[in-house]
């Protein structure tokens, strides 16, 4: 590759490092292994970049991010090839916070670690597209062209998502 | 009565994803349906709360080395010569892109700072707390009649509460605040997946002033004065649509004539 290629990689794909890894960061749910997918992705990115011209349709940013969500994918498979679907436990996140008063932080904290935690356990195909969406921004064709999946599917996928968190918070509402 | 493919057309409603004819039927049906209004609500919550608890993320510096070195390395290159190095160059633009919105944003505030800045400070964390799970509302009701009474015995005074469902801003409910050292009304309106904000308390008789607005960390603020309130509107809605907004709370209060 000349380098100026190399440059245009740079300046196409690296200022979607940060979404990259935030949306790797919750598919594999670990710091590290997030990090060895960017950097798998990014060096699959470079193998494709030739044939991406940015054409009609495609930002960079959806595009980078399906082949990190490919990779990530194809890591959880490779790495844990018994790893089912986790699915959302209720149990889990019920007591967690009482009443809303004044521990205001660590009323937050301790919201924030279950809401997080909610994510966590969602499937990773309802996981992802919580991020892609409200996380990333996507649109539904971006996530669909993402995720490989109609839109009729990334509508009610991200319905449903979006049903079992806010069980999650309703659980932590209650306490 | 809500089923799973009917909410993920809400959602896909909230989400600004329906074609305009469908989201014209479903806004005309969400005035009506207490139960899908319901359902709308939680969702704005559910929203908020994602964004308040679950972080976007930086990539760490040592990745973008890593994935320089990598991608350098895989290509047979030397690593690309620091003329090269786009981060560097990015950074600060973006940095400088977003100083130039953020002064964009805050110029008339320039022009007037004053002791307002610390009530407008009071009024974004009262909003950005009013997002937390379960301090959105004290009474949830797309319903002016329901929510105006509610203030009765809470407060000195009676807001003038409006519902603007059928342009596209219903009414969600209403809680009380305490802001600029009084307890005062706030009104929750949403739009799509956004939530606004509307603080509102009597004013000693003054000129109306025109409103000004400004932004903090994201969030757009208006404020204006009638004869008789002054008001607060704040939301991560973008300023054209606060606009259209604010301008339909005024033409409502101005036709309901100056209240005593």
């Amino acid at each position: 590759m000349e380098s100026s290629e190399l440059a245009r990689f740079e300046a196409v794909v690296l200022p979607h490092l940060d979404a990259a890894y935030t949306l790797a960061r919750y598919l594999t749910r670990n710091e590290h292994d997030a990090e060895d997918v960017v950097q798998d992705a990014c060096l699959r990115a470079l193998k494709y970049f030739e044939g991406f011209r940015g054409e009609e349709g495609t930002s960079a940013r959806a595009w980078l991010l399906a082949i990190v969500r490919n990779t990530a994918f194809s890591s959880r498979r490779r790495r844990r090839p018994d790893e089912g679907m986790l699915e959302f436990d209720e149990a889990q996140h019920s007591g967690a916070v009482a009443d809303a008063h004044p521990e205001a932080a660590l009323l937050r904290r301790a919201a924030k670690e279950s809401l997080g935690r909610a994510l966590d356990r969602l499937a990773p195909e309802f996981r992802e597209v919580i991020v892609l969406r409200e996380l990333e921004g996507l649109s539904y064709k971006e996530i669909s062209d993402v995720a490989g999946v109609p839109v009729g599917t990334v509508m009610s996928r991200l319905s449903r998502a979006r049903t079992r968190l806010q069980q999650a918070l309703r659980e932590e509402g209650e306490g | 009565m809500t089923h799973p493919s009917f909410e993920a057309q809400l959602d896909a409603y909230l989400d600004d994803e329906l074609a305009p004819a469908d989201a014209r039927e479903l806004e005309a049906h969400l005035a009506q349906c207490q139960e899908c209004a319901r359902f709308r609500n939680e969702r704005l919550e559910l929203r908020a709360a994602i964004r308040a608890q679950v972080p976007t993320l930086e990539a760490p510096a040592a990745l973008r080395e890593r994935v320089r070195a990598a991608v350098g390395a895989a290509r047979g290159v030397a690593r690309a010569p620091r003329r090269f190095a786009v981060r560097g160059v990015w950074r600060p633009l973006a940095v400088a892109a977003s100083l130039v919105v953020v002064a964009l944003g805050s110029w008339r505030l320039a022009l007037q700072r004053t002791a307002g800045e610390t009530l407008a400070e009071d009024i974004l964390t009262s909003h950005i707390r009013s997002l937390m799970p379960g301090h959105l509302t004290d009474v949830l009701s797309s319903d002016q009649h329901t929510v105006k009474p509610w203030f009765n015995g809470r407060l000195d005074y009676s807001p003038p509460v409006y519902d603007f469902s059928g342009r596209g801003y219903p009414l969600l409910g209403g809680r009380l605040d305490y802001v600029d050292g009084r307890s005062v009304a706030a009104l929750v309106y949403g739009r799509r997946q956004h939530l606004i904000n509307v603080f509102l308390w009597p004013v000693a008789r003054r000129p109306a002033a025109t409103p000004a607005s400004r932004t903090h960390q994201g969030y757009h603020l208006l404020h204006w004065a009638t004869a008789d309130y002054t008001y607060w509107v704040v939301s991560d809605l973008g300023l054209p649509e606060l606009g259209d907004f604010a301008g339909l709370l005024a033409q409502a209060d101005s036709a309901a004539g100056a209240p005593k």
